[in-house]
């Protein structure tokens, strides 16, 4: 045992088959040179307790794959994380899940564990990203005492970098919905919002690509000036 | 329901996994074929599917792309297909597909490349298929396979299928007028040997309840048939002995069909012959009887009864009320889920006999004029395709030596043709704006005089000539004798086949009423002072048909006018390909259809007749076969196109 183990966190003991699997997991790739349509990308939609983040807590995940330029349907992840110490709050109005679900959802650490053998070492899209980053990242750590690194790209940027004639301020999911006027399924759980995402991210991609925007890398560039100029004052 | 936890565990991560594949799942439901799959086989489809973006103008197949190896569904959004345009250059829109259509079925079937480029037209989604998917469901799936494999004309069945539902809901039955006659006939016919006495005939009647009894040899084959009717004339004829063998009073030789006929092949033989009843025979041998109760004891007004009502009429005012019972008739006839060719028929039959029966009741109360004529008709009721909102087109025929003989008859007739004309105004057949009536002297022409006007049509194109010809030669005898009108026929199709300059004017003035299928939309409409957009079903659906086969018929010696008919003589003749006839004949058939439903609709709402209808109003299905109807009528037009290099 090292002698400075106690200056680390303590890190959950897992069982040795789910600690195997852990390790298994690939390395994060920085964001390349490939073409968009080239990269697998999963796109991500959370459900939590509420909106505060160091408090609340994860309480589902819902998300598809983006491959060779496609959602491919026949890779989908969701999962209800069971959740014992909840208690019945004001937020189950919110991600409309009953205690009754949550109950019977699956181990927090075997499903997440799944969730990033799904991810493997692809980008991670999510509408309001650094939110589900965030939430995502600390339920990893909790449960895993794993150190999410993937790359995040947020759509709720890509939207207005590349789509500027869309006067919006801070827009939602539901306006960009209806400015592409996208006909989308009911949205009342974490996969239908990220399939809802991903029917964006179509889109988006498609408009990239007129913009000459061709690869991920490329993007991630843009999507950083672009912030740039938008926190610089303005003259 | 007490679960245990293992078995919530795995129904929960079960239908969480199916969130969005359900959802997907009934969107597609929406949708033939697959609102008809098993779930097991819909839920694979969708599991195996690519959801892809199209932005609009990008090409989704083309040809150069090779053999197809996907099957595509329309999430959202609109495809249309490009072919390069041979003649004109640059290229022609062939089809378009929206969502909840598949697309390319055809090339994906036959394992070739695409020929039309497939491009979208707006912002796209399609759910795409692998090939190897969509061979596994073309195996699973029977809905999945007919749709494949017949493509329109699965959709057509639907309809039909649709319509027939309806009435079951609102009648509570399953009575078609496609029933076979076999299941109809339930009872054991009633039957005696020819020498039975009478007296026994009608006790056997009696005891049975029947209206009816069949004489049969020792073989069973009927000889004659007894009715009630025919006791009513032994009795009025003062017959007393009703010992005498039923052989001398019965209607010999008795009509029949076999058990695999239908009820409407029943009814109209009835309605034609006058008779009530119908033996079904099979291998000569008596198996049934059909009565007039029989076919019609669920309908109030029944057709027979209506015909001979007519045909018996005493007065012009029970004619006059007799129309009414004719809209009803139909009315019923399209809730059992008869087809529109079934009820233009009748209702031409019916109006065949209204009009012999005014004629006859003018010449009674005229007095006869001592010349005999034939009563024309022209145009739809020339070809037998009337509906119920009809106009008069009509002009007599008789035979004169000289034009002064002429002159003379046409001087006794014309008083005649003018009161028919009068009194068919009265029995709701509108009277013609164009004058195009017996009553007209120019209407009332001996055989050489029509004959002469005939030959001028084909002689000088005119735009007068051309419409005149559009409507004349489709001319057919009512009332009269029938020979003088074969030879005027028989003169047309002659000078018409040996004219290749007349038929490709008639061709030409075919291509007028150009169907409202557009390039860029679903329909191309007239929107006259902001009212609503709304389509002619006559003028832009079923013309282009009707005028397609009356030139090729023309010129091809088909002697017939109905324009089914036609299209299936021109098969025939290998004229037009047999799938090609065969989708002019659904796509005509499934516009007339959608006509008179409309013509029933505006009757309920105590609207105006109008032929008109707004695609917006029709349910999503009747939309979408409207329009590939009406993309039927294109290609027949443009098939006349290329035949008469127009």
């Amino acid at each position: 045992m090292s002698l400075f183990s106690w200056l680390r966190p303590v890190n959950p003991i897992l069982p040795g088959e789910l600690q195997q699997r852990l390790e298994r997991l690939p390395a994060v790739a920085e964001l390349g040179d490939c073409s968009l349509r080239e990269q697998r990308w999963v796109v991500l939609d959370l459900e939590t307790t509420g909106l505060n983040l160091n408090k609340d807590r994860l309480l589902s995940i819902g998300a598809v794959v983006i491959e060779d330029g496609a959602i491919d349907f026949s890779q989908q992840f969701e999962r209800t994380l069971q959740c014992t110490e909840l208690k019945l709050g004001p937020s189950v109005l919110i991600h409309g899940l009953g205690p009754s679900a949550i109950a019977a959802g699956s181990d927090p650490a075997q499903a997440l564990l799944e969730f990033m053998e799904f991810v493997g070492d692809s980008p991670v899209l999510a509408f309001h990203a650094p939110f589900d980053q965030h939430m995502l990242g600390r339920a990893l750590k909790e449960h895993l005492g794993y150190k999410l690194q993937h790359p995040f790209l947020d759509v709720a940027d890509i939207a207005p970098l590349l789509c500027p004639q869309a006067h919006f301020r801070e827009a939602g999911l539901d306006e960009w919905i209806d400015w592409f006027k996208l006909e989308v399924f009911e949205r009342h759980n974490a996969s239908a919002d990220a399939l809802a995402t991903a029917e964006l991210v179509l889109i988006l991609f498609s408009r990239a690509r007129q913009q000459q925007i061709h690869s991920p890398l490329n993007l991630q560039q843009r999507l950083s000036q672009w912030k740039r100029r938008r926190q610089a004052p303005s003259f | 329901m007490v679960m245990s936890k293992a078995d919530a565990f795995t129904q929960a991560g079960k239908t969480a996994v199916l969130q969005n594949i359900q959802g997907t799942l009934q969107f597609l439901q929406r949708f033939p074929p697959f609102n008809q799959m098993e779930n097991a086989h819909l839920a694979y489809l969708v599991e195996q599917c690519q959801l892809r973006f199209y932005a609009p103008g990008e090409s989704i197949i083309k040809p150069a792309d090779g053999p197809v190896e996907h099957f595509y569904i329309v999430k959202q959004g609109r495809v249309v297909g490009e072919r390069p345009h041979t003649a004109k250059g640059g290229t022609e829109t062939t089809f378009e597909i929206t969502t909840g259509e598949c697309f390319p079925l055809a090339a994906l079937l036959g394992e070739r490349a695409t020929r039309t480029e497939h491009l979208a037209a707006e912002d796209t989604f399609c759910l795409q298929l692998n090939k190897l998917a969509f061979i596994k469901l073309f195996a699973l799936s029977s809905p999945f396979r007919d749709f494949a494999l017949r493509g329109v004309s699965s959709l057509l069945d639907q309809v039909n299928q649709q319509v027939q539902q309806k009435a079951v809901e609102t009648l509570g039955t399953q009575y078609s007028l496609n029933t076979r006659l076999g299941e109809l006939a339930m009872r054991h016919p009633v039957t005696c040997s020819p020498i039975t006495p009478l007296r026994e005939a009608v006790t056997l009647m009696h005891d049975q309840q029947v209206g009816s009894i069949v004489v049969v040899d020792e073989q069973k084959a009927p000889l004659g048939i007894f009715t009630l009717r025919d006791l009513r004339h032994v009795v009025a004829n003062g017959t007393s002995d009703f010992n005498e063998a039923i052989e001398g009073h019965m209607t010999r030789a008795p009509f029949y069909l076999t058990p695999d006929h239908s009820a409407f092949d029943a009814a109209i033989a009835m309605t034609e012959r006058h008779i009530a009843h119908v033996c079904l025979v099979k291998d000569q041998r008596l198996c049934g009887v059909v009565s007039e109760r029989d076919l019609f004891s669920l309908q109030r007004v029944d057709l027979v009864h209506l015909a001979r009502t007519i045909r018996s009429a005493q007065k012009l005012e029970n004619l006059v009320a007799m129309r009414g019972e004719i809209g009803q008739l139909v009315e019923r006839m399209l809730a059992h889920g008869a087809s529109s060719t079934q009820i233009t028929h009748i209702i031409t039959l019916l109006n065949d006999h209204t009009v012999c029966r005014v004629i006859e009741l003018v010449l009674a109360e005229k007095g006869d004029p001592g010349v005999p004529f034939s009563w024309l008709c022209f145009g739809s009721e020339g070809r037998r395709e009337q509906t119920l909102h009809t106009d008069q087109d009509n002009g007599i025929l008789f035979e004169a030596r000289d034009a002064a003989h002429a002159a003379e008859i046409r001087g006794k007739l014309l008083p005649i043709a003018q009161q028919i004309n009068q009194n068919l105004a009265l029995c709701g057949f509108t009277l013609c704006k164009g004058n195009i009536m017996a009553g007209n002297p120019e209407l009332c022409l001996s055989r050489a005089e029509w004959a002469r006007r005939f030959a001028a049509f084909i002689r000088e194109a005119t735009p007068e000539n051309l419409l005149g010809s559009s409507i004349y030669f489709d001319l057919r005898v009512v009332w009269g004798d029938e020979r003088g009108c074969e030879q005027l026929r028989q003169g047309i199709l002659d000078q018409v086949g040996d004219n290749r300059l007349f038929q490709r004017m008639m061709a030409e003035n075919a291509l007028r009423n150009r169907p409202p299928v557009g390039r860029f939309r679903e329909f191309v409409l007239a929107r006259k002072n902001g009212e609503k957009a709304t389509l002619d079903l006559k003028l832009q659906g079923l013309t282009p048909f009707v005028d397609g086969a009356r030139v090729l018929a023309l010129a091809h010696g088909i002697d017939t006018n109905n324009t089914l008919e036609r299209f299936r003589q021109l098969v025939d003749k290998e004229v037009i390909e047999r799938l090609d006839g065969a989708a002019y004949e659904e796509a005509y058939h499934f516009i007339q259809q959608t006509r008179m439903q409309q013509h029933q609709l505006q009757t309920r709402e105590n609207l105006p007749y109008s032929n008109r209808v707004d695609p917006d109003s029709l349910n999503h299905l009747d939309r979408r076969i409207l329009r590939e109807s009406l993309r039927q009528a294109q290609r027949l037009q443009s098939s006349l196109t290329l035949r008469y290099q127009l």
